[in-house]
């Protein structure tokens, strides 16, 4: 198992080979979980309950890791981030019937920028990320990082959708100026 | 819903149900504005992901995650898991108990069975692995006293230790009363008597006669006595026979 690319891994698991499914776990743990660390805010119960819907996606998806449309990781945490948004627009769901969500001005999420002082490694998205406004990023960690909607956020921020969408896009076009040419993995 | 560009960032937020992806799919191929701005934003989204540290994760992690996927992945093994308890309501103690002994018993049976049959089998080949030891060669029909002559033969069986003497004989005359035909074993000039018979309708005669250590012989004669109490011949010899080997 250890001699096998992430594709002939993944084509084993959609064989249902236990083996594989295991050699993937071993390879990418720290990476899914890091991943959903941060998505979850950093709360161990959460996250440990999404590693375990990620591993059996994985384990039952159909859909095949297709080499030519990008990297093995970058599928992967496609996937990933898929499990997590589904897990938390379910959680909200919840949330939405016991509670009225109000968000607005809140201060629950904090500041990237004081995220990105304290990590070591400084990766190419952070210092674009550093480049946006405040209202920019916060944005995208309310849109990316933590699965809420478009419609969603617009309701939150009391904006109207079409504003957001325009943030949205503006934010992208910034932080693609930033970034660097090629794959930063 | 008609697709267009005011629907590109849902596209590129990944909000859309599957149905709609594909519909705005088309309008991207065909929207030239759209298509720019989605090449030059899709980057952008795509790194997003790259915005977090790798973290160890608990020891136990790994085997809590397949026990997880394991478990749901395979209903079958809940299904065989319910039956058993299922199974385990339907008995109290003393039925389990009885369907224990039961059990047990049917075991002993199926034991005893498999053991009689290997000794059946036993006896099926010693009785395969007979041979024969001994012929006889007819030697005289000169007593006969009819216008047939006697034909047939006599061997001698050999099945583990217990020798029999077998005689068969076609076309003996007819026997009346009381008369018999005697087998006798000749040894040096002494006879020791080897039982009787009587010939059926179309007279053919068999005789086995368990053999002896003791019996010692190289001819053996065949006469007809008057009934079947002769210690020595009375009547005339009808066949004899020589030991060849």
């Amino acid at each position: 198992m250890k001699n096998k690319s992430d594709e002939q891994l993944m084509v084993l698991v959609n064989r249902k080979n236990r083996p594989a499914l295991e050699e993937l776990y071993d390879r990418y743990i720290r990476l899914i979980y890091g991943f959903i660390y941060k998505f979850t805010d950093g709360s161990e119960e959460k996250t440990k309950e999404i590693v375990q819907l990620v591993f059996l996606k994985l384990w039952t998806t159909k859909s095949r890791y297709d080499s030519t449309k990008g990297s093995f990781v970058n599928w992967l945490l496609t996937v990933t981030r898929n499990v997590c948004v589904d897990y938390i627009r379910k959680e909200n769901l919840h949330q939405k019937n016991n509670r009225q969500m109000d968000l607005h001005g809140s201060s629950e999420i904090a500041d990237p920028r004081n995220e990105i002082e304290n990590s070591l490694v400084l990766n190419e998205i952070s210092k674009a990320k550093s480049k946006l406004s405040a209202s920019q990023n916060r944005l995208i960690d309310l849109l990316y990082w933590k699965g809420y909607s478009l419609a969603e956020i617009a309701q939150m921020e009391n904006e109207p959708i079409g504003t957001v969408k325009n943030r949205l896009h503006q934010s992208l076009k910034k932080l693609k100026r930033h970034l660097e040419v090629g794959d930063i993995r | 819903m008609k697709m267009n560009c005011s629907h590109l960032l849902s596209y590129i937020a990944e909000e859309m149900n599957e149905k709609d992806r594909k519909l705005f799919s088309e309008h991207l191929k065909n929207c030239r504005e759209c298509s720019r701005e989605y090449d030059q934003m899709t980057e952008a989204w795509n790194k997003l992901k790259w915005d977090f540290e790798e973290k160890s994760a608990p020891e136990s992690l790994k085997h809590d995650v397949m026990n997880f996927v394991f478990n749901k992945s395979q209903p079958k093994n809940h299904l065989l898991v319910s039956w058993i308890a299922d199974l385990r309501k339907q008995f109290t103690p003393l039925t389990a108990g009885i369907a224990l002994a039961f059990a047990v018993l049917s075991c002993i049976l199926i034991l005893f069975t498999i053991q009689l049959k290997n000794e059946l089998a036993a006896t099926e080949e010693e009785k395969l692995s007979a041979e024969v030891s001994g012929v006889m060669l007819l030697h005289s029909a000169d007593g006969a006293g009819g216008m047939v002559n006697p034909a047939g033969g006599a061997f001698i069986l050999v099945q583990g230790e217990q020798r029999s003497l077998v005689v068969q004989l076609q076309n003996l005359p007819a026997l009346q009363g009381s008369e018999v035909y005697q087998v006798w074993l000749l040894k040096d000039g002494k006879r020791e008597n080897a039982g009787t018979f009587k010939p059926d309708e179309k007279g053919g005669g068999r005789l086995t006669y368990s053999l002896e250590e003791t019996n010692q012989f190289d001819q053996i004669g065949i006469t007809k006595e008057p009934d079947p109490f002769s210690k020595q011949p009375r009547g005339k010899k009808v066949v004899g026979f020589i030991k060849t080997l």
